[in-house]
């Protein structure tokens, strides 16, 4: 479909996670990790150069493990989270990146923390995404931790949820209300009170791959599913979706809403492709699911526009948040994509 | 100066002649005169001797110094000549007045004897006239007292022949009613009405009593006749109006005679239920051929003419009585239409419906010839209307509720024995519901069209309208229908499949199928068929079968996805359960190929019942040969395989790069072929994800490989075998071997040998 309009990069291994790096104001840059059983394998700072036509890897930092989950903190450009595993078990870390990277040939991360009360495979770890709490969730197959991490004393101290709770696959923590946050498992998306650490809501789905709240809308959330597509919810009404997108060709795997433009949602798929839709849903919040459902057939095509340049499954997806109409993809292949979507934008 | 003297008394001389006699005349009559002319210039002067300026001293001064002597002597004697002259005129003059005055006094003597004698006739005549006056007065006075007496006598002979009238009467009265001359019985009575009502009290009581007594035996004949209905209509016309001049209250015979009407409307209903059973009873199959004609009784048609006639008697009995048949006739009009709806919401066939309308309208002409005013044709054009487009939207939704039944049956019965067959049954008979159905309805509607009742020729603009309408609407809603039977639109319906996996729930998988092949079906039909319906109007096929096809896209897809779900389900139990890492050896083949292979044949097996063949089928089963094949896969993959370290990710990379690109997902057609393929490339691409996510051991490793081995052999037993699925294969086992600590794959022979035991075991339990 579109060209190689966007800008490459490619790693040395596969790799299945990017993250924008928030706490970076003055450039916009990505950290992503490799995947590599056998390997070793790196984490790489990348920046986007000032003209915007080039990637340039601002660090590159071994790491012991495979990684599976990568999260920048949002209020320390140098602190990012991973989710590592050494095939037969998983660790979850804090890292830092050394200050004097720039001067030394190979230079090695500091670990601020190990969340390690985990006992199953861990899922990934998520950061507070309203400004400077200190605060970490990370997800196993059971259970919820909440962290305080306090970088001083380079330690965290968790808080474990009740109960037992069967194959968590993911999660997504509200922009809007720092007490709840949503899991996926198996057959749920699942909502915590994190005070209490108790369930709240449930939306009854199976096959939820990953979920993303809408940064700008309270209570919307999106999530993607293997095989059935993307769902936007309004939580308010938990029982059908309010809008369908038709997702992709094979799973999707990765969904993620833009951080400024309302209703401009990112999802990439095992079919090695990157869509781009718009699916507003303001006017209907307060409407009937039905009529939704009429006036979605009204609309014009939601998707915007389908990269396809890939050669690999997408796992790896991420929207700038200083540059919103921006987002880089990682496919699994180890190539990250850097796009912008202004193109489509101005179509509004 | 000479010259001028000359000329003047040449020329005019009889003139100035003339001229002194006038003057001497007006001077004579009208002595100022003189004054009058302007003063004359002195030459003037001295030579008009006429004006009374004359001075003729003067003259005689300017003529004696102007003149010579001569000119004086001629001057002289013109004068004595001019006074001669003058002499005579004046002479005559003087004789012709007083003859005048003689003969005037001639005149008037003679008047004045004349006159005296008339004034003594004058006087005879006016004693003559005063004398004829007085007798002429006597004359009258004699005669006025003869005069007053003959008046009074003749009103005293006109009394009495009234007062002979009224004794009379009631013997006329009954002499009226024997010959029943009761229009001339009524205009006596009336006649001596006003004196009943003077005198009815005293003088003429008994007189009164007895007309009375008469004229209620009119009144009471009257209205036998009217209600009589041997009586002709005029006679019964006439008898109310009769009665209504005789003050009878009419208004209550008028309420009694429509009750009448009324009750024989009842019982022309009642005949109406009956026919409308015989109606009803005709649409039973058992009677189906039986022609509608046959079937209207004659008794109706007669019920109604007797109708018809009432209502006309009775129009013109009572001819302000219009808007209460009206009333009535639109009530009939009505209860049929009433009858009709309740016929159609039983479903009917066009034929009878049509028969049931003809009925009506030729009612409704019967009853428009008696009764114009009610414009009982537009009336029963109005309820018609209503009641052709509730036929037409209801023939929809039975056509509607056939189609689903068709569908819905299978679901019913899935028997193990005709399992093989239901789908296709449910097809062969859905398709021939939505086919046959609407091929039906159309011919229905043809005949509705086509029939000459005058009601559906004016109808026939809507009738046209509305199939065209119930048309579109039929497929939009057979279209939702559709989803809503694939469960699309229920996501909570959708999950309860998946997680029952029941075998009605096969059978429900299965039915998408169905409903997206007749989807296309119905798609291209949609179109034809409306195409060949009404050409000049526009059918908005175009849109309709957009839709269909969309749907049947939207179904094909939404089928697919059930199967791929299903085998995913299955993958992710194969995936999770056991702890890859610490796999043992791989003895045999695991068993989820088996139910993989299954549910693949399942696929095939509807899928094959119900998609047509595609095109480009290639030969494959008989030249195809397993072991080769896998020999060959096996050598690329020990290529792979046997070079490790940091190159090997290079490796592949590049081997992707010469490798053309190979298009996974392909569009979907509707055809055998693409489906099962697409299901096959869709749930090994799963397999591969499933893969990537998590860490084997070498024995996990030689597992999964064995595992695509099989898998690689029997599939090409079971379907056509793409590229893109040999490559999807390949990756499988690509996915494995990087997340391999240890990825030593097993040894050809091992592979061939125990795939082949798996072969001739499954081989085995398939017969």
């Amino acid at each position: 479909m579109q060209g190689s309009s966007g800008i490459g990069y490619g790693l040395k291994y596969q790799g299945r996670c990017i993250s924008d790096v928030r706490a970076d104001t003055d450039h916009t840059s990505f950290i992503t990790g490799t995947l590599s059983l056998r390997e070793e394998n790196e984490v790489h700072l990348i920046r986007l150069s000032s003209s915007g036509t080039e990637l340039i890897c601002e660090g590159l930092f071994s790491h012991p493990n495979e990684i599976w989950d990568l999260a920048s903190c949002p209020f320390d450009q140098r602190i990012f989270s991973t989710v590592f595993s050494t095939g037969e078990s998983y660790g979850a870390a804090i890292w830092q990146i050394p200050e004097l990277y720039g001067q030394l040939n190979s230079p090695q991360l500091e670990r601020v923390a190990s969340l390690d009360a985990h006992v199953g495979k861990i899922n990934c770890v998520l950061w507070c995404p309203s400004g400077r709490h200190d605060k970490l969730i990370s997800i196993d197959d059971e259970n919820i931790f909440l962290w305080t991490l306090d970088c001083s004393k380079k330690a965290a101290q968790s808080k474990q949820s009740s109960g037992l709770l069967h194959y968590l696959s993911g999660g997504a923590w509200d922009p809007h209300d720092i007490n709840a946050v949503a899991t996926t498992c198996e057959s749920s998306v699942q909502f915590w009170d994190l005070r209490t650490m108790k369930k709240t809501n449930t939306i009854e789905r199976a096959h939820i791959r990953n979920a993303n709240y809408d940064m700008k809308k309270n209570h919307i959330l999106v999530t993607a599913e293997d095989e059935s597509g993307i769902h936007i919810w309004d939580l308010r009404k938990p029982k059908s979706p309010v809008r369908e997108l038709p997702g992709h060709t094979h799973w999707t795997w990765a969904v993620t809403c833009n951080p400024e433009y309302d209703g401009l949602i990112l999802s990439a798929g095992t079919d090695s492709t990157v869509n781009l839709w718009m699916a507003p849903t303001s006017a209907e919040d307060e409407a009937t699911s039905e009529s939704i459902a009429e006036s979605a057939t009204q609309q014009a095509d939601p998707l915007l526009n389908s990269y396809s340049d890939y050669e690999d499954s997408v796992y790896g997806l991420a929207w700038s948040n200083r540059e919103p109409w921006i987002f880089a993809s990682l496919s699994y292949d180890g190539r990250v994509v850097v796009e912008s979507v202004k193109p489509f934008l101005s179509r509004k | 100066m000479v010259e001028r003297e000359k000329t003047r008394t040449d020329d005019v001389p009889l003139d100035d002649k003339a001229k002194r006699m006038r003057d001497l005349l007006s001077s004579f009559y009208n002595p100022d005169h003189s004054s009058a002319p302007k003063p004359p210039s002195d030459y003037e002067n001295l030579d008009a001797i006429n004006s009374t300026s004359f001075d003729p001293d003067h003259y005689m001064n300017v003529l004696v110094q102007k003149s010579n002597l001569e000119g004086l002597l001629r001057r002289h004697v013109e004068m004595a000549a001019e006074i001669k002259n003058l002499d005579t005129d004046l002479q005559m003059l003087v004789y012709e007045n007083y003859n005048k005055f003689i003969s005037a006094t001639d005149a008037i003597k003679w008047m004045k004897s004349n006159i005296v004698g008339m004034q003594a006739d004058m006087e005879q005549l006016l004693d003559k006239i005063m004398s004829v006056q007085s007798r002429s007065d006597g004359v009258n006075t004699s005669l006025f007292e003869k005069r007053e007496h003959i008046e009074k006598l003749h009103r005293t002979r006109n009394l009495l022949r009234k007062v002979q009238f009224i004794y009379d009467l009631p013997a006329r009265l009954s002499k009226c009613i024997k010959s029943e001359a009761y229009a001339d019985a009524v205009k006596f009575y009336i006649g001596a009405m006003p004196i009943f009502k003077a005198y009815g009290d005293s003088s003429f009581q008994d007189c009164k009593g007895a007309s009375e007594e008469a004229i209620v035996t009119v009144v009471k004949n009257l209205q036998a006749k009217l209600f009589s209905d041997s009586e002709s209509i005029q006679a019964r016309a006439e008898a109310a109006v009769l009665l209504k001049q005789l003050d009878f209250p009419v208004h209550s015979l008028q309420a009694k005679l429509l009750e009448k009407l009324e009750q024989s409307l009842g019982d022309l209903q009642l005949k109406t239920v009956r026919i409308e059973n015989i109606l009803r009873e005709s649409n039973d199959p058992s009677k189906q051929g039986k022609p509608f004609e046959s079937i209207p009784s004659t008794g109706h048609e007669v019920s109604v003419h007797g109708f018809a006639e009432a209502i006309r008697a009775y129009r013109v009995i009572f001819p302000d009585s219009e808007s209460q048949l009206i009333k009535l006739a639109q009530n009939l009009v009505i209860k049929h239409f009433e009858m009709i709806k309740q016929c159609v919401k039983r479903r009917i066939s066009s034929a009878n419906f049509l028969g049931a309308l003809r009925t009506i309208w030729t009612d409704v002409l019967l009853m428009d010839e008696v009764l114009s005013e009610a414009s009982l044709a537009d009336f029963s054009l109005e309820a018609g209307q209503v009641t052709v487009k509730k036929y037409v939207a209801s023939t929809f939704t039975y056509l509607l509720q056939d189609i689903s039944d068709a569908l819905l049956k299978v679901k019913v019965s899935p028997k193990e024995e005709a399992e093989e067959h239901a789908l296709k049954l449910a097809l062969e008979a859905s398709k021939k519901a939505v086919l046959q159905g609407s091929m039906d309805l159309l011919l229905d509607f043809r005949q509705l069209l086509d029939d000459d009742l005058g009601l559906l020729v004016k109808l026939r603009e809507f009738i046209v309208d509305w199939v065209q309408k119930g048309f579109q609407d039929f497929f939009r809603a057979l279209d939702d229908r559709f989803l809503l039977l694939s469960g699309r639109k229920n996501p909570s319906s959708q999950d309860q499949g998946l997680s029952e996996g029941a075998p009605g729930e096969k059978v429900l998988v299965g039915i998408v199928l169905v409903l997206a092949q007749l989807s296309e079906i119905a798609a291209s039909f949609s179109g034809d068929g409306a195409r060949g319906y009404e050409n000049e109007h526009a059918f908005a096929s175009g849109e309709i079968r957009q839709i269909f096809r969309s749907a049947a896209e939207k179904l094909l897809h939404h089928y697919i996805n059930m199967r791929t779900q299903r085998v995913s389900t299955l993958l992710r139990k194969r995936f999770t359960t056991p702890n890859w890492v610490k796999h043992k050896e791989p003895r045999e083949v695991h068993m989820f190929v088996d139910l993989f292979v299954q549910e693949l044949r399942a696929v095939q097996s509807e899928v094959k019942q119900i998609l047509p063949v595609g095109l480009m089928r290639k030969h494959h089963r008989s030249d195809s040969n397993g072991s080769t094949n896998s020999s060959r896969s096996n050598a690329l993959l020990d290529d792979r395989m046997t070079q490790k370290g940091r190159s090997q990710l290079l490796e592949t990379h590049l081997a992707k790069l010469f490798k053309q690109k190979v298009e996974i997902f392909t569009k979907v057609e509707s055809t055998q072929e693409s489906v099962e393929t697409t299901i096959v490339k869709l749930c090994l691409k799963s397999l591969q994800e499933f893969v990537r996510l998590k860490t084997f051991n070498r024995s996990g490793f030689q597992q999964i490989q064995l595992d695509v081995q099989f898998l690689r052999t029997i599939l090409r037993e079971i379907i056509e075998v793409e590229d893109a699925i040999d490559f999807l294969l390949d990756e499988v086992i690509v996915a494995a071997s990087e997340r391999c600590f240890d990825p030593v794959p097993l040894e050809p022979p091992i592979l061939d040998k125990l795939v082949q035991v798996k072969l001739a075991r499954s081989k085995e339990q398939s017969k």
